[in-house]
């Protein structure tokens, strides 16, 4: 019997003596969402940087409920007209709330200046669910609302979304084979007058994931990841807009170790970055964020601690 | 002759109202899924926390008071 199960280091991709797997093509896996199509990638190189102080702390009150308190302090970036980038010096105080249950998820964070983020995901029945988002302000005509309803079926899901500004969007990702998905999306923005039409396809195994995205206004992006072990993965994601020829191609890895996970870049516009967060203790976490622009001569540095689950 | 001219006039005003109506209905639609708008995102600002913190104290188990404001 042992004889007939082949060494792991010789896969042999045309003929699988020992298990031929037949894919039963009425059973294949539900595939991932599509917004989160590009999630490994994403993850890998897209930390959430910072510059300046970040200190974090989430109080538990009970298994679903918690809140939280962030003090953030730093230099933010304006945006200017200029090639400089203008930086003025800002702190705040967030307070948040979250309730987190396996039917209601809901999530809200409220700044000093009175900017509300909300989030409610709620399970409507088995496979539809509602999910809002919405990023309110003081300034008139600067927030934004976006209400999405997800229908998940065995094999496919498709999202309805329909945002302020007269956004409408619909999407649906279908699983072709048990490692690859294919997807598309339209949608329709009324303030603007504009429409798009995008594909997008997901080919993942245990090893690696490997996504496209193609849309009509413009934008092509790839990306790459590839689990070289447990405890490192590398990621290569490419950003090509082919109405505004502008390409950003980037390589980063990603250490996830028992006490601390590392993530590092480096970007064709010049910039390197890396974003560390250790476990100093249970429930203690030490941020580190380091972004260096070559080009732009714009250095960000960041610490932080976070308290708490 | 002036009740002719009458009736004209009558008419006139008649057919002259009847497209302002028209225009008048969608246009009230219009401002009032504005108002309900404006009114919704004034309700959500200042209520969503509130919202979120009622929800939470009042699932099992019930956290108090104290456990909410004291920074432990």
């Amino acid at each position: 019997m042992a004889t007939h199960i082949p060494p792991p280091a010789t896969p042999s991709p045309a003929a699988e003596p020992t298990k031929p797997e037949k894919v039963d093509y009425f059973d294949l896996p539900c595939p991932i969402p599509y917004e989160e199509i590009h999630r490994e990638a994403m993850m890998s190189l897209k930390p959430e940087h910072f510059e300046g102080m970040r200190f974090d702390f989430t109080k538990g009150l009970n298994q679903k409920f918690s809140l939280s308190h962030s003090v953030v302090m730093g230099p933010t970036e304006v945006p200017s007209q200029s090639a400089e980038t203008i930086k003025i010096p800002t702190a705040n105080y967030e307070f948040g709330a979250n309730f987190i249950d396996p039917k209601l998820m809901l999530f809200g964070r409220i700044l000093t200046d009175g900017r509300l983020s909300a989030r409610v995901k709620c399970d409507l029945s088995e496979n539809l669910t509602m999910k809002a988002n919405a990023q309110l302000t003081n300034e008139p005509h600067m927030s934004h609302g976006m209400f999405n309803f997800d229908y998940k079926g065995s094999d496919y899901r498709t999202q309805l979304q329909l945002g302020n500004g007269g956004l409408i969007g619909a999407s649906y990702i279908q699983s072709v084979t048990p490692h690859l998905s294919l997807g598309g999306e339209v949608f329709w923005a009324g303030q603007h007058r504009k429409s798009g039409l995008g594909y997008a396809a997901r080919y993942n195994t245990d090893k690696m994931v490997a996504s496209g995205q193609i849309a009509s206004t413009g934008m092509v992006v790839l990306g790459y990841v590839q689990k070289v072990s447990e405890k490192v993965s590398l990621a290569t994601d490419m950003m090509y807009n082919y109405m505004s020829r502008d390409v950003t191609a980037s390589f980063g890895y990603d250490y996830i170790l028992r006490q601390c996970r590392l993530r590092g870049k480096i970007d064709s516009n010049g910039c390197t970055s890396a974003f560390l967060e250790e476990r100093l203790n249970m429930g203690l976490n030490f941020i580190l964020s380091a972004e260096i622009d070559h080009k732009k001569k714009d250095y960000k540095f960041g610490f932080g601690m976070t308290v708490g689950e | 002759m002036s009740s002719k001219v009458v009736l004209k006039t009558k008419g006139k005003s008649a057919k002259g109202s009847k497209p302002s109506d028209d225009k008048s209905t969608s246009k009230i639609l219009k401002e009032w899924s504005t108002w309900t708008m404006k009114k919704a995102k004034v309700i959500t600002h200042y209520g969503f926390i509130p919202l979120v913190i009622f929800i939470g104290m009042n699932s099992e188990p019930k956290p108090s008071i104290s456990q909410l404001l004291s920074p432990i």
